[in-house]
Order: structure tokens, then C-alpha cells, then sequence
């Protein structure tokens, strides 16, 4: 478990960004739900922490692809792959991020657990 | 020269892209210059882009309802923001070239890579914030890093024309809705435009309609000659309206000695502003070139006449004639301005002699000798 930010700390609609390799975007609906995904879009490298929230879908801040909090699903073009989806524990006003097994899918020109290589 | 003649501004002052140029700085750049009606932007994300000097400025409205205005260009390689005339964004404005977005607030919110890049900072990397202001329900804006006084320069112009700030604020502009809106681009200068308006010694020949609706014009003196002096409307006339029928509801609050007068003001350096019983006239000029001005013009009624469907065509048919008109007159000189004929200028007669007073001003403030 991986403490993200106290609960106090994020406000309905708000979202956290978890700076870890890859990172992790934590949100917290209007509706009161916690949700964590990978904050990099699948298709460019754009913070979906700094995208528009509406119920449990996260819209891109650049190219308006959408992706659903709670399968990390994605709607439309442009990005066609979907984002991980973490487990979120809250404990004694704190939350945690339980991070997925499974391989990201990040966008062309990001790559997880070593350097950049620029080319 | 006679006494009965003064000078006006040499051609070269109404050609010269330099002069123009001049102009864009120390005019249109540095003074508040009156962009739009704050009704046109109807909610968040609404917006208008408009050239105010050399520079094209987005105008719109935040969450939180204000106005704000932006120099209309992306801080990262420059491309141009919105190339739209109007429009509604949702949530924010987005670059086409790259996809830098910023909020309605001008913020930098988002762009490729930026998360990678945590040392930008977003606030000093957002969008050019240029000064803002409202009043008579219209937004002025002001590209100077210091303005000046906007109650000094655009109240003070009110002042100056009418005598005080109640006679305007009588007629509750703020209040009134736009009934009608004409664009007019006029292939002339815009100082030409400002001279036209401010006399009338051209009124009885150029503008029939006008002077039958209010016959003083025909001796030549503006009701801009004058301080706080309304021209009357002829004893025949019922409205301010193109045949002299009687127009429509008159603005309650309208002074019982301000009824069936016709008010005109300047407000340097391009409004235009009419006020008559039933309604007023706004004229912004964006002058685009040393030979080409668009000039926006409203009428503006009570809501309930708008919202009604009440005929305004006669209303708006009046001034619409001397707006024609006039422009046709000012594109009429533009031709001539480069002609030997008027290397010197011409002459202003002394209903015109007024005019002095706008060329004095015009070279004070381009630092020419006169």
C-alpha cells in the first residue's frame, strides 16, 4: 500500500496526483467515491489529474479521450488502450493506493522503471 | 488664414501606415477602448476576439460569471488561441497547434509532456492578461501595462459633452438590450469618422431624414458644440424614428428636460454614443488600417420592447440612413487624403472649429508638432 494523501486533503470533484513511477491519479467523485488509475493517458503523455471529472469518467485535458474510473476503460479516439486500474484503501482519514500487477499501458515516448531514452 | 478658418491635419495623417501605426501604440493600445456588450457573452466559456490595436484580444466570461481579456496568443510558439469571431468553449481554451489548454481564468492547465516539465510555472506561463473594466453594460478593455483613469478618460468624456454623469445615467443603458446590431466596414480612417460625427455642418445636405427629425442641425451646430445641450425635435415630430412616428416606450427614468432631445457624445478614442427618449445608440470602431474601420453599431431598447417584438424598424431605419451616410461621405475624403490638393490639409469653418480640439489632441498624443 502506497499512502497517497490524507482524505481531508481531497475535496469532492478534486483529483491527486501520486508521483510514482509511472504515476497514479487519485479521484474523488461528487458522488463520494475514491477511485485511483494511471495518470498518463494512453494515447500522449497529458495528466488525466488535470482533466475534467463528471461522475466516474475522467475526460483528457488534450484530446478529450474519456476514460471510466472503475475499469479504466476508455470511450473514444484518440486513445484506444485502457488505463490501469489501482485498488484505493482508506484508513483512520488516509488513502492508499494498492497498485496493479498488471503491465501499464502508457503512451509512445513513456516508459515505466528506468530512464527516458531519448531518441 | 482667415479667422473664420482654422487648419484641419495634413492627408498624409489619414494614409500613412506609419501615422497608423503610431496610432495602434499611443491610441488604441494605451487608452481603454470599448470591445463589446457584456450581453454577448452569455455564460461560461462564451467569448469574442477583437483587434485593439495591433493586437487580437479574447474577451470572455469565467466560471465565476466576471469578464476577462487575453492577448489572443499561446504562450508556447505563438500560434494564434481562437480564430473564431465568437464562440462558447466548454471548460477551457485550447491551442490547435500543440494543444496547450488553459482555463477561463488563463491558467495553463494542461499540455503534452508538461508533467515532465514540473518547474513551468503555470500562472506565469498562462495566458496575457489585459485590464478589464464594464460600464453601461459594455466591456472595455485596456492593453497598457498602468491604464489611465477610466473615470478621467471615459467618464470625464461624458462629463465634458453632457455636463455630468446623471444625464447618461438616466437612460439605465446597462439595462437595455440590444435590439439591433449593423457591422459597417468603412474603407476610410477612422479620425475621419470621429470628425464626421462631431459636426454637423454637413447635415442638412448629406442626412434628410435627420434633419427633419430635428431641424436645428440644419444651422450646422452639432449637438456636440455645445455642452449639455440636447438638439430638440421638430414640433412635428412624435420619435425619434425615420418618418417621425412615434417610436416606442420611452426609457422611464429619462429626464422630463431630456425628453424629445437628442444627446450625442465622443469617447475618444472610438465610441460613439446617441441618446434619445426611447432609446440609445452605441457605435464601437475598430480601426483596422489607415484607409479601413469596422464600425459595430447597437440599438438599444428597453427589455420589454426587445423581448416583446415591438416594430423598431423606424427607430433603427433613422439612424441606419445616417450611418450610410456618413460613411459613404468618410470614404468619399479617404481617396483625397493623398492628393496634392490636400498635402496641407483642408479648413474647418467655425461650427466645425471644435474639431481643433481632436486634432490637438490626436498630435499631443502621437507626439507630432502641430
Amino acid at each position: 500500500m502506497i499512502p497517497a494523501c490524507p482524505l481531508a486533503a481531497l475535496p469532492r470533484g478534486e483529483a491527486h496526483r501520486l508521483d510514482i513511477d509511472p504515476p497514479v491519479a487519485v479521484f474523488h467523485t461528487e458522488d463520494g467515491e475514491i477511485y485511483a488509475i494511471d495518470d498518463t493517458c494512453t494515447h500522449q503523455d497529458a495528466s488525466l489529474s488535470d482533466g475534467w471529472l463528471e461522475g466516474c469518467q475522467i475526460e483528457c485535458p488534450l484530446h478529450s479521450s474519456r476514460f471510466d474510473l472503475r475499469t479504466g476503460e476508455v470511450d473514444s479516439p484518440p486513445a484506444k488502450l485502457p488505463v490501469r486500474t489501482h485498488g484505493v484503501v482508506v484508513e483512520d482519514g488516509m488513502i492508499y493506493v494498492v497498485p496493479s500487477g498488471a503491465p501499464p499501458n502508457l503512451p509512445p515516448g513513456v516508459t515505466a522503471g528506468r530512464p527516458r531514452s531519448d531518441s | 488664414m482667415t479667422s473664420s478658418l482654422l487648419a484641419t491635419l495634413s492627408g498624409h495623417l489619414y494614409t500613412d501606415e506609419d501615422v497608423f501605426a503610431l496610432e495602434q501604440r499611443q491610441i488604441f493600445e494605451s487608452m481603454w477602448f470599448c470591445v463589446a456588450r457584456a450581453d454577448d457573452l452569455a455564460g461560461p466559456g462564451a467569448f469574442r476576439t477583437v483587434q485593439v490595436g495591433r493586437e487580437s484580444v479574447i474577451v470572455s466570461r469565467a466560471k465565476d460569471g466576471a469578464t476577462r481579456a487575453f492577448l489572443n496568443v499561446c504562450r508556447h510558439r505563438g500560434a494564434r488561441l481562437c480564430t473564431e469571431e465568437s464562440g462558447q468553449v466548454r471548460r477551457a481554451f485550447q491551442c490547435a497547434y500543440h494543444a496547450w489548454t488553459y482555463d477561463l481564468d488563463g491558467k495553463l492547465i494542461a499540455a503534452p509532456n508538461l508533467t515532465k516539465m514540473p518547474d513551468i510555472d503555470r500562472v506565469e506561463h498562462g495566458l496575457v492578461k489585459v485590464h478589464v473594466r464594464e460600464w453601461i453594460g459594455y466591456v472595455w478593455v485596456c492593453l497598457a501595462d498602468e491604464p489611465p483613469s477610466f473615470e478621467e478618460d471615459v467618464l470625464g468624456a461624458v462629463v465634458t459633452r453632457l455636463g455630468d454623469l446623471a444625464s447618461i445615467e438616466n437612460y439605465g443603458i446597462e439595462d437595455l438590450k440590444v435590439g439591433r446590431r449593423i457591422v459597417y466596414d468603412v474603407k476610410a480612417n477612422w479620425k475621419l469618422i470621429v470628425e464626421n460625427f462631431m459636426e454637423c455642418y454637413h447635415c442638412a445636405t448629406i442626412h434628410p431624414e435627420l434633419t427633419e427629425v430635428l431641424p436645428e442641425f440644419a444651422d450646422g451646430y452639432a449637438a456636440q458644440y455645445f455642452v449639455g445641450h440636447g438638439a430638440a425635435f421638430g414640433s412635428g415630430i412624435q420619435g425619434f424614428t425615420v418618418d417621425g412616428s412615434p417610436g416606442v416606450d420611452r426609457i422611464p427614468t429619462v429626464a422630463e428636460e431630456q425628453d424629445r432631445r437628442y444627446y450625442a457624445i465622443t469617447i475618444r478614442p472610438q465610441v460613439f454614443v446617441n441618446l434619445v427618449p426611447d432609446h440609445a445608440i452605441v457605435h464601437r470602431m475598430f480601426p483596422l488600417a489607415a484607409d479601413r474601420t469596422i464600425v459595430e453599431c447597437d440599438w438599444l431598447f428597453l427589455p420589454e420592447v426587445v423581448e416583446s417584438g415591438r416594430d423598431i424598424g423606424p427607430s433603427v431605419e433613422l439612424f441606419h440612413k445616417v450611418n450610410v451616410q456618413d460613411f459613404d461621405a468618410c470614404e468619399r475624403c479617404q481617396p483625397a487624403m493623398s492628393s496634392r490638393a490636400y498635402a496641407r490639409g483642408g479648413v474647418l469653418v467655425p461650427s466645425e472649429h471644435h474639431i481643433a480640439g481632436f486634432h490637438d489632441w490626436v498630435l499631443e498624443r502621437l507626439g507630432l508638432p502641430r
